[in-house]
């Protein structure tokens, strides 16, 4: 079939889209924290930690295959780091974000060293249990003087000064007036930045010279390593990359909370679930999919966080989740899990593509004019993971 | 000497769970390549199934029988309907599907039954533990060379062993033995010579979770108690089994299991301060790691030789 319209990359149309969805994500950035509800903006908090965790858990596996089940664990190191900063030591929580990414580095780049030898399952097998480690090693009463134990630490957030001035932009006021009683429009922000500094980091990567070779050893290890793609330092690099970026949601989870326990879910391999969910959902191997992946997880969440009165779901499929006794976003998002691998393997964003393509062409630039910027459609740029392409031959054989 | 004894037969009780559950996952992993992370969830939607039976008033002989045939349907169903589909698209496709099965079950056991531990009388339950298959009352202990060991941790050791022999018989001297060993060591070959391929592995998948169903109710026995995080920690410890094993080999998968369960209980007990409680999953951890990177091919099963 041949699509309707044809826009040519970099043209005029396709220059006035980017314009149009930059106004309009833009507009949603300042509509939220200005004129949105408390819980909308908490939401979009939890949704922004989301994104910044998908995003770096992306970089691993959508872009250079390296499945890890452990990145709550990284998650977990920036909290705790955050934490025990601000209440040992008494520092201010952004000065921490550094430090987490700093150690987050280190952990992850030491990781990497088994995970040269490890691979495919066996390596999500190892990430697993360091998943599950990683709580009880909180708990440790060897080291509980520094994490607290079981208990956790309390007042590990920001401590707001009364006299703190509110800034208006034009009787919008996007930073919360910082008082204590609205403060959340401010911890929205740092999500934002957060996640911001991620997007960069990847955008950056997957765009460069070093995001082919990512995506050559995605493929086939063997040919990248042949085609002169050091693997153990590139390994190595990308995972401590994605273990540092990921632990800055989690430092955002410190502050924005005033305790911190070994048991908070996204810590735990719960969150490493999670943020495959969000990465799978939006759709792997490509830069908006864990960002579309955060926003529909956590609004399904919110909207279905009360079902489990039967009176709260609305009439229309009442019948079908009244019978249970949880709240039924887990299940939705299971089943989405196992149903998107047959229909969509490459999530929400890879549906929007195929969909868009038949309507859309995106004639590329003619190479050799203007910068190397890739195109923003699938005609081209960041090259799509195909899961369904046969695995190389000879990778299993006995 | 008593309490090295004691130690001993705990950890190998807590090692025959992890032994079953490894099993389940050895006998999948030789028939597909496939590593089932959904195994220990599978595991314990059959234990909550045989608690409802317990509900119900079945005896738990009964019972146990029921749920691992819930558990054979449960894994048959599951290669059939999902697992064999989606094993045409790419090994990640599988490995996502088991992550969503593994999530999908935990979720629907939470929905049915509640996020409690139970048998709980606050939800009206009339059991007061969770049925164990052996006698487990207080004075249900023998002593042995002054250790005083119960007479549940003997009866599941026995268990397992009387089962390892009967799998070992079902792989060793059955037709369905003989096909699985065949579909194994080469699925195509095995097809080509008229082998059902297909029926084999949805075989495999049913006697893997059934297996695993058993595990489930020994576990939730020895805890008195079923709940939905029984199974995380068991996972691993399973995984663990299965990689010091080599994940082709039933007879590691049984030896690793009752090798990491003497390990953790007994590194628990001897460094309390330094493992304790806490730091157990810790052994495990340490243990999978410094398999994978001495010996990736386990202590008996057989290395892969790649060819590019």
């Amino acid at each position: 079939m041949k699509p309707l319209i044809s826009i040519k990359s970099g043209g005029p149309a396709s220059w006035a889209i980017r314009i149009a969805c930059a106004l309009a994500v833009g507009y949603i950035l300042l509509w939220i924290p200005t004129r949105g509800s408390n819980s909308l903006i908490d939401t979009a908090t939890t949704a922004l930690t989301l994104m910044g965790a998908a995003l770096s858990l992306n970089l691993l596996l959508g872009f250079t295959g390296q499945i890890s089940l452990g990145h709550s664990a990284f998650f977990g190191i920036g909290t705790y780091t955050t934490a025990i900063f601000v209440t040992r030591w008494g520092w201010s929580p952004l000065k921490t974000l550094p430090v987490a990414f700093v150690v987050a580095f280190v952990v992850g780049a030491v990781v990497s060293l088994p995970a040269l030898r490890i691979k495919g399952v066996y390596l999500a097998l190892v990430t697993l249990a360091l998943g599950v480690v990683f709580p009880q090693f909180i708990k440790w009463p060897k080291i509980a003087w520094l994490t607290g134990g079981a208990r956790g630490l309390n007042d590990t957030g920001f401590k707001f000064d009364k006299n703190n001035r509110t800034y208006e932009i034009f009787g919008w006021n996007p930073w919360g007036n910082l008082r204590g009683e609205n403060v959340k429009p401010f911890y929205f922000w740092i999500g934002i930045g957060i996640v911001a500094i991620i997007y960069l980091i990847c955008r950056g990567l997957v765009k460069s010279r070093v995001g082919r070779s990512l995506i050559a050893i995605r493929d086939n290890s063997t040919a990248a390593a042949v085609m002169g793609v050091n693997l153990a330092v590139t390994k190595g690099i990308v995972f401590g990359l994605s273990a540092a970026m990921c632990a800055l949601p989690g430092c955002l989870t410190a502050m924005k909370g005033s305790v911190v326990t070994p048991d908070t879910a996204l810590l735990t391999v719960v969150g490493s679930i999670t943020f495959l969910i969000v990465m799978v959902v939006g759709g792997a191997g490509s830069l908006w999919g864990p960002i579309i992946g955060a926003v529909v997880f956590e609004l399904i969440t919110e909207k279905t966080s009360d079902w489990v009165d039967p009176d709260k779901i609305p009439s229309l499929i009442r019948p079908i989740f009244s019978w249970s006794d949880t709240a039924p976003a887990g299940g939705i998002f299971a089943l989405a899990l196992v149903v998107l691998m047959f229909v969509a393997p490459l999530g929400l964003v890879g549906l929007w593509k195929q969909t868009i393509a038949r309507v859309v062409s995106v004639v590329p630039r003619p190479a050799g004019s203007g910068t190397l910027d890739a195109p923003e459609s699938s005609a081209g740029g960041i090259p799509t993971w195909r899961p369904q392409q046969e695995p190389p031959a000879g990778d299993e054989a006995e | 000497m008593e309490l090295f004894l004691q130690r001993l037969v705990d950890g190998l009780s807590e090692g025959s769970v992890y032994a079953l559950i490894a099993l389940g996952l050895v006998i999948i992993y030789r028939g597909t390549g496939h590593l089932n992370f959904a195994q220990g969830e599978m595991a314990l939607f059959s234990t909550y199934v045989v608690y409802q039976f317990g509900e119900w008033g079945i005896p738990i002989g009964i019972a146990v029988v029921l749920g691992m045939a819930v558990g054979f349907t449960l894994g048959a169903a599951t290669e059939v309907a999902i697992v064999r589909p989606i094993s045409k698209k790419s090994p990640f496709a599988v490995f996502i599907v088991t992550i969503g099965l593994f999530q999908l079950l935990n979720w629907f056991d939470g929905a049915i039954w509640g996020g409690q531990q139970l048998p709980n009388s606050g939800v009206g339950s009339k059991q007061v533990r969770f049925p164990s298959l052996f006698p487990n009352a207080p004075t249900d202990f023998v002593t042995i060379f002054g250790a005083n060991i119960k007479v549940q941790s003997l009866g599941v050791i026995g268990l397992v062993a009387v089962l390892t022999v009967a799998l070992f018989a079902i792989f060793n001297h059955t037709r369905l033995g003989l096909a699985m060993r065949a579909v194994a060591a080469n699925g195509d070959s095995a097809n080509l010579v008229g082998i059902r391929t297909g029926r084999v592995l949805m075989a495999s998948w049913g006697l893997a979770a059934a297996i695993g169903a058993l595990g489930g109710v020994v576990f939730a026995g020895i805890n008195t108690n079923v709940n939905l995080g029984l199974m995380f920690t068991v996972f691993i410890y399973a995984s663990a089994a299965a990689t010091l094993g080599g994940f082709d080999s039933p007879g590691g998968a049984v030896i690793g299991g009752f090798s990491i369960g003497i390990i953790q209980n007994m590194a628990a007990g001897y460094a309390p301060k330094w493992i304790g409680q806490e730091m157990k999953v810790g052994v495990a951890f340490l243990v999978m790691l410094g398999v994978l990177l001495v010996r990736p091919s386990g202590l008996f099963g057989t290395s892969r030789v790649e060819r590019v």
